[in-house]
């Protein structure tokens, strides 16, 4: 109970940090805002879908999904600004120094991470509503359209975390999210696959972001099955990425702190 | 009971080996200030001490209880301020105090804020962002963050590093205000003025061990003293004392420093030379000289 009431604390002080913060808000919420009406209204008819030149409409269609991910990605640049901060401004030993539980300490930073990602994501959403979006969905599809973003958040959380704490500085904490917006960007998110060249096209298909674009796309557009490949494959990435960054995020962490 | 016992501890960094025997004790409701250079080894004491890393070897009891064992107890009753001020600066000084309030689970945050604020001279800025505050005034609500919760011992990572002397004056006061209270105060710094003011113990930390350790008073007395000798006209006598004594002279030759202990032989020898002693003066210690022949002793190898 004491530890959920400490969670909160720390929770809501980076939260709170993040919207207050010009820089942060213009780049995870901002950006990724004009991105979407930029990749829409200036170069959405001119990209070929199916042979055709694509409607804005259209195009709008099928690059949502691709942005929803692309505002979370942004998001996890500042997880690892603020857990640097948090280590090399020294108010992680002051943490440690008082009578608080490890995982709450990091668990802040997590949960407010993943709240914060969401809450970037849903403002790219409005947005595509507003532009004139329809998704074709399902309760159920609803819920597990949810449930993917918060998977996808919470994984890209994770990946953030050795990185930050590594990092001496931080301007070197956040260098790991180009590399998630470069995978979003070489992918199936906002050009179809067909016109790349032969060895992108291949990296395109194999690479995790384009699964996690298509089950997106497949739950927002009533499309989904849990065995069509994209499933599977997102499946697969986002637990081997969890397993894989929980055990670095803990070998990091444990060189912080002493469990006592 | 102590405060603070750390019994042979021992922290290496790989092949570095920063603390190499520490033994210390420091008493409840005292100033105690651990003094020593840059990289000597004072934060990593402190964070074994604030139960934040781990000595290597062995032991370390804080009120009386194992660091090992109490950790949870003991990080109720203790505070630190680390070396970085620790502060959220798009906060306001009050949410920033707030938020250590919440974490200690305190009942009434609100008085307790409100109290320690005007104590610490913090009332006027506390709906201020800390980013417009100052060097000073943001150490000082580093400080009012680790007094939230009434905890019995405060350890002070160099507090007054790269502050301006009015300020440090100031946090000179709060600190012996602390200490007034009934608190333990464990204090780190590299200036030996504030360990002369401050401290009703210190110790000096060299070469990762205690070198020298008492009362700002008891140092300066067992240290090696020396007298000035006058004479009341330059003689070319003089030269008769053992160059080897003589530590320092002025340029006419009518005055020179020697260790107390040779002050005798001197006298005898001057008095043999019919020079007219003027007068003999002890001369009063200073920290610094002390510390300057600890290391000095201690590089070289004594
Ligand atoms: N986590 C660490 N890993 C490796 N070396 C370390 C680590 N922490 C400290 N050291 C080394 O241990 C030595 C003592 O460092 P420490 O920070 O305790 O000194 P200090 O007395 O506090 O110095 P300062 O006055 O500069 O704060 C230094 O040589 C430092 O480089
Ligand atoms: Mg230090």
């Amino acid at each position: 109970m004491q530890s959920i009431k400490q969670l909160m604390v720390l929770t809501k002080r980076i939260l709170k940090q993040n919207l207050t913060n010009i820089d942060t808000v213009i780049t995870v919420i901002l950006m990724p805002l004009f991105m979407l009406m930029f990749f829409v209204y200036v170069l959405g008819g001119n990209i070929a879908m199916d042979g055709v030149n694509a409607s804005t409409g259209e195009y709008l269609k099928y690059a949502l999904p691709g942005f929803l991910l692309v505002a979370m990605a942004m998001g996890s640049a500042y997880t690892a600004v603020r857990i640097n901060l948090d280590k090399t401004k020294g108010f992680l030993k002051r943490l440690h120094s008082l009578p608080i539980k490890r995982w709450v300490i990091l668990g802040s930073h997590v949960l407010a991470s993943v709240i914060f990602m969401i809450i970037s994501e849903s403002v790219v959403l409005i947005a595509g509503f507003v532009m004139g979006y329809r998704p074709d969905l399902s309760v159920g599809n609803f819920a597990l359209f949810v449930a993917v973003s918060l998977l996808f958040a919470f994984t890209i959380t994770l990946i953030a975390i050795p990185f930050s704490l590594k990092a001496n500085s931080v301007e070197s904490a956040g260098g790991f999210s180009y590399i998630i917006l470069m995978l979003l960007f070489v992918s199936s998110a906002f050009i179809p696959m067909d016109g790349m060249i032969k060895p992108v096209r291949w990296f395109a298909e194999n690479q995790p972001m384009t699964a996690l674009v298509g089950i997106t796309r497949d739950l927002l557009n009533n499309n989904f099955s849990f065995t069509s490949s994209n499933s599977l494959q997102s499946f697969v990435w986002l637990i081997g990425l969890i397993i894989l960054f929980s055990l670095l995020s803990y070998r990091r962490y444990k060189m912080f702190s002493v469990k006592l | 009971m102590d405060a603070i016992t750390v019994k042979h501890v021992r922290k290496s960094f790989g092949n570095h080996s920063v603390l190499k025997d520490m033994n210390l004790a420091v008493k409840r409701g005292e100033i105690f200030t651990l003094l020593g250079e840059n990289g000597s080894g004072k934060s990593t004491l402190i964070n074994i001490l604030t139960t934040i890393s781990l000595a290597d070897d062995g032991e370390v009891q804080i009120m009386g209880h194992p660091i090992m064992s109490d950790a949870g107890l003991i990080r109720e009753n203790i505070s630190l301020n680390s070396q970085t001020v620790t502060l959220d600066d798009e906060f306001t000084g009050y949410q920033n105090l707030l938020i250590i309030a919440e974490l200690r689970l305190l009942k009434n945050a609100k008085t307790e804020i409100k109290q320690i604020s005007e104590r610490l001279n913090l009332t006027s800025f506390l709906n201020k962002k800390v980013g417009k505050y100052s060097g000073g005034m943001k150490r000082r609500l580093d400080i009012a963050m680790s007094l939230l919760g009434n905890p019995e011992i405060i350890f002070l990572d160099e507090p007054t590093t790269g502050v301006d002397p009015k300020n440090r004056v100031e946090l000179w006061n709060i600190i012996k205000e602390i200490r007034d209270s009934g608190k333990t105060v464990f204090l780190t710094t590299q200036y030996l003025d504030e360990a002369d003011k401050l401290s009703d113990h210190m110790g000096f930390l060299n070469d990762g061990k205690i070198v020298l350790y008492g009362t700002p008073d008891e140092i300066k007395k067992n240290a090696r003293r020396f007298v000035q000798i006058n004479v009341d006209s330059p003689n070319v006598n003089l030269v008769n004392l053992p160059e080897e004594m003589i530590i320092s002279k002025n340029n006419k030759g009518t005055s020179f420093v020697v260790d107390e202990r040779n002050t005798d032989i001197c006298i005898k020898i001057l008095v043999n030379e019919n020079v007219s002693i003027h007068s003999v003066v002890p001369q009063e210690n200073s920290l610094e000289e002390v510390f300057f022949n600890v290391t000095k002793i201690d590089s070289e190898g004594n």
